[in-house]
């Protein structure tokens, strides 16, 4: 009864992948967990052979019931019990929540290609793959600076904070924390730091607030609980002192997810650094600047502190360096069409993927046209496919009646002067219009029809046809849209 | 040919003959030239539906066959008493019987929630090998795979037929369900149709996010000689039944015999028609009422007064209790219409026994006569009507003008106004002579009146006592009249419509 409406007391999610993250040269980070050292990790990969997706029990229930024998018998460490006798769902499940089976994917029959076949073009486009992190960002060298001071002092002082960082999306936010990270657990294993414990949540994979305290734990330990439960063990690790405790460093992504009405999740997230013993330092990552003022409750505002970073979008010089930076020494981009794919993107959101991803469309564009080298002009046609609309186009591909339609509509809105006009207006003007093409006018049931395709296609929005002739018709594209596609059209065909 | 014909028949809603076509490339079967299933079909159907030759022939090219490809969706409308449920039923269970084809049948207003619908049709779709466990599905997505399971077990040699009656109520269902069942022979790449019924058009149905293509079917209601075909279609049943009736009565036995040709009949539903076709063209009432009439038509014919073919005497003697008979149609009671017959009209007469049949208290027939007065006047003219002593009223062309009032501004036919309960009270003990003490007997029978719904609750029901709920009087101007009469209360008096 304590619990608000819709939580679940018991939801165990099983088929959360152990986080890690791989970068380019496979460095990993990890937690590193007490007693057994990065040994362990490669112990779990090396005697865990996967051999069917139907490892991830998410559908065991209808797999069990008709197809049994094809579930292969899991040998959980597979040396161990060598005994070969098949472990039922349940004793599956019990080791998935205690950790001792790591998920894994099948893998592929064939072998990847080797890097000596590929042509520049594709080793360009796997450059500029945006899941590719360069080891340094370019571009952010100052934040970079920002947060590693932060947080190296941190963990020098074996102290506790926050920090919160905030940016439109595609600024590196992410990006430049964790390699922040990184480079102090170089320094870690070079002996250079303190030892510290790095735990990572997103807001946007947990199903609910309170799952962040599930996540958090296994984080710790291994082991899938029930938030109840893994809220009480964090609370009494964060509150009472141990002697030989090591600082956390505690990721948030997606701050604002993790805000319910009682913000109970972030409070305690917040609350656990100013606890003397817990030696916590949360860093919190959100898209908007003024979230803490705007969302939070007092309280927990004033537990985030001052302590504030914000990204600013990049400028289409920095923009034309990170994609530069990318390539490399590679040959495959024309100069000026890197500075255009720039220019364009800086101009409306300063958004880092959304280039890369222009850039790599660009790179199959000049594949398909068998060109050895990107330039300004299929770039150009980049461009045009990822951010021209398509309304124009389908308003020219409608049939002859649909576009009578839409300028019905467009013509009852010039009318009435209202955005909002029935279907009844609009069927008068249909009529106008067909007695004026000379073209036969069709009966309200198809016009009702031919309302609900163009609603479907989203260039009007209509209601449901139950209530015909007072169902509510607004324009979905713009008037000009509509002369623009049709009278283009006219003189196309008129010639 | 399929697409062919459905140009000729269902052109109503366009239905893309090329998307077909490709359909049935998709699935190269032994395609070979076999009228005889779908005929054997059609034939059994046409003479238990007579006037429905062309439906039954669509239908039959449609899914007649089950080794041609079903389309995937037929939507079959027409009003009510055109006998899609019927067809469909008939037809269905001429599928099944003759060529195995699995069917199922529901009615849409009986699932009230997905799950129902989808566990019904898969416990009568399911094939025979596993009849004997009975299947679950949550959600759609369980339905789907279940079918497709089958899918994968019998091959394609089972075909599958499924009617959903009432389909108007599948547009209230989930957002999903429509939208799947158009194209769950998509789905499933099972030869499975899916049939719906309604009396609307399919224009009705369009969602906000578009459904696939559906081939309809449209029922026309049947004309005047088409009507007379089918009610006389049931002669011989009825002659049947009248020789029994008079099997002990030698003499009307012989004159019955004699006098109950066909011709004779269908003179009867001529007259018959000439008086009810204008009101009534569902088949099914019709029915009921001709066969009610007709022992009525019989009756001088078996006194020997009439001779059976002198049918303008016949006329004479029948246009009476027709005409009586029409005012009690869609009525579906139990009673022979000369019992009906009287000198005054017959709504008056139901009202009359309404109010009879109601036994009211002395005090709530006053409370209701209050509530039909507060419902029906002003509040404003409620010091002049019910204030003793209210003072002069100087007479004003202006409100002489005011009150001039034509039958649209009448409050009797413009309906009922609310009120509040202090005003109904205040009414009430203006209308009684007597004083009563405000007890609580008093105001339960507001709450009774309430419940036997002559009352009724138009606003704040949640805060009744506090006194801003409103009510309305919903019982007619007869009813009170009658009312008034019984306690001796002159209703109109008070009524400003009739001053």
């Amino acid at each position: 009864s304590r619990l608000a409406e819709g939580t679940p007391r018991r939801s165990i999610q099983l088929s959360n992948i152990v986080e890690q993250r791989v970068f380019k040269d496979n460095e990993i980070i990890s937690t590193p967990k007490r007693g057994r050292k990065t040994k362990s990790i490669e112990d779990a990969d090396a005697d865990y052979s996967p051999r069917s997706v139907q490892k991830t029990p998410t559908r065991t229930r209808r797999i069990s019931a008709t197809a049994k024998s094809t579930v292969t018998p899991i040998r959980g460490t597979a040396a161990t019990s060598a005994s070969a006798a098949p472990i039922t769902p349940s004793q599956k499940l019990k080791k998935i929540r205690a950790g001792e089976l790591s998920p894994s994917m099948q893998q592929r029959s064939g072998k990847p290609v080797d890097e000596s076949r590929k042509s520049q073009l594709q080793l360009a486009r796997e450059q500029l793959h945006v899941s590719v992190v360069p080891k340094s960002l370019p571009c952010r060298e100052k934040e970079f600076e920002n947060i590693y001071s932060f947080l190296e002092g941190k963990i020098q002082d074996q102290c506790g904070g926050c920090m919160y960082v905030s940016g439109v999306p595609g600024t590196g936010k992410t990006a430049t924390v964790t390699g922040v990270i990184r480079t102090l657990q170089r320094l870690v294993s070079q002996d250079k730091l303190a030892d510290f414990d790095f735990l990572e949540i997103n807001g946007m994979r947990l199903t609910e607030p309170r799952q962040a305290y599930v996540q958090i734990y296994k984080q710790l330990t291994g082991k899938t609980v029930s938030w109840e439960h893994a809220h009480t063990l964090l609370e009494k690790r964060f509150t009472t002192p141990a002697p030989r405790r090591v600082t956390t460093v505690l990721l948030v992504d997606e701050l604002d997810i993790l805000c319910n009405r009682r913000q109970d999740v972030v409070y305690n997230l917040l609350d656990w650094p100013t606890k003397s013993a817990a030696r916590l330092v949360v860093v919190t990552i959100a898209n908007t600047m003024d979230l803490p003022e705007r969302l939070l409750m007092g309280k927990v505002t004033s537990r985030l502190g001052l302590t504030r970073l914000t990204f600013q979008p990049y400028t289409h010089k920095q923009l034309q360096e990170i994609v530069t930076a990318r390539l490399g020494g590679s040959e495959a981009f024309k100069g000026e069409a890197v500075q255009l794919v720039a220019r364009k993107v800086a101009a409306v959101s300063g958004d880092a993927r959304r280039a890369l991803d222009i850039c790599r469309r660009a790179t199959e564009i000049a594949d398909t046209a068998r060109d050895k080298c990107v330039t300004m002009l299929h770039v150009q046609q980049a461009l045009g496919e990822m951010i021209a609309s398509a309304k124009v186009q389908a308003i020219k591909n409608c049939s002859r009646l649909e576009q009578i339609f839409l300028q019905a509509v467009a013509a009852e809105v010039t009318r009435t002067g209202v955005e909002e006009s029935t279907f009844m207006g609009v069927y008068t003007q249909v009529e106008t219009i067909a007695a004026f093409m000379g073209v036969s006018l069709p009966p309200p049931g198809r016009a009702l029809r031919l309302c609900a395709k163009l609603g479907a296609e989203r260039l009007i929005i209509s209601e449901h046809s139950r209530n015909d002739l007072f169902q509510k018709i607004l324009l979905n594209v713009s008037a000009d849209d509509i002369h623009y596609a049709l009278r283009v059209g006219e003189i196309a065909a008129a010639n | 040919m399929i697409a062919a014909h459905y140009r000729l028949h269902a052109g109503a809603i366009g239905y893309s003959a090329g998307k077909y076509s490709h359909f049935c490339a998709l699935y190269p079967r032994q395609l070979f030239v076999s009228k005889s299933q779908m005929e054997n079909i059609c034939a059994a159907l046409e003479p238990l539906f007579p006037c429905r030759e062309g439906a039954i022939k669509t239908l039959g090219e449609l899914i007649g066959d089950s080794r041609e490809d079903y389309p995937s969706a037929l939507y079959l409308f027409g009003h009510s008493g055109t006998g899609k449920t019927a067809l469909t039923r008939t037809f269905l269970r001429e599928c099944s019987r003759q060529q195995g084809v699995r069917i199922a049948q529901l009615n849409a207003i009986e699932c009230y929630t997905t799950k129902i619908m989808l566990e019904n049709m898969l416990d009568t779709l399911a094939p025979r090998q596993c009849t004997e466990e009975s299947v679950r599905a949550d959600n759609m997505l369980e339905f789907v795979e279940q079918l497709r399971r089958w899918h994968d077990q019998g091959g394609r040699s089972q075909s599958f037929l499924i009617a959903v009656d009432n389909a108007e109520r599948l547009r209230d269902m989930d957002a999903n369900v429509l939208p799947v069942l158009l194209r769950l022979q998509q789905l499933t790449s099972l030869n499975l149709c899916v049939i719906l019924l309604s009396q609307i058009p399919f224009e009705k149905f369009y969602n906000k996010t578009g459904l696939t293509e559906v081939i309809s079917i449209h029922l026309a209601q049947y004309n005047k000689a088409e009507t007379q075909r089918i009610l006389g279609s049931d002669f011989f049943q009825v002659r049947g039944h009248l020789l029994e009736q008079f099997s002990k009565d030698v003499q009307r036995l012989a004159i019955c015999e004699a006098a109950l040709t066909e011709d004779f009949y269908s003179n009867y539903l001529n007259l018959f028609l000439s008086v009810f076709y204008k009101a009534c063209r569902d088949v099914p009432e019709l029915q009921l009422t001709a066969r009610k009439c007709f022992s009525i038509y019989l009756e001088p014919v078996l006194d020997g007064t009439v001779e059976s073919t002198d049918v303008s005497r016949l006329w004479r003697h029948i246009a009476g209790p027709l005409r009586s008979a029409l005012t009690q149609i869609y009525m579906r009671t139990e009673k022979p219409p000369e019992e009906q017959e009287g000198s005054a009209p017959i709504e008056d007469q139901s009202v009359r026994k309404l109010a009879q049949s109601l036994e009211l208290p002395y005090y709530a027939k006053y409370l209701l006569i209050a509530a039909f007065l507060a419902s029906h006047n002003s509040a404003n003219q409620d010091k002049r009507l019910f204030v003793k002593h209210h003072g002069k009223q100087r007479k004003r062309m202006q409100t002489v003008n005011a009150r001039a009032k034509t039958t649209e501004k009448m409050s009797t036919t413009l309906g009922p106004k609310s009120f509040t309960i202090d005003r109904l009270l205040a009414i009430f003990y203006a209308i009684l002579e007597e004083k009563v003490g405000l007890t609580c007997n008093l105001l339960s029978q507001i709450s009774t009146l309430v419940h036997l719904k002559l009352l009724s609750f138009v606003s704040g029901e949640q805060n009744i006592m506090d006194g801003s709920a409103r009510l309305q009087c919903t019982v007619g101007l007869e009813f009170v009249l009658y009312i008034g009469k019984v306690v001796g209360f002159n209703v109109r008096q008070y009524l400003c419509d009739f001053m």
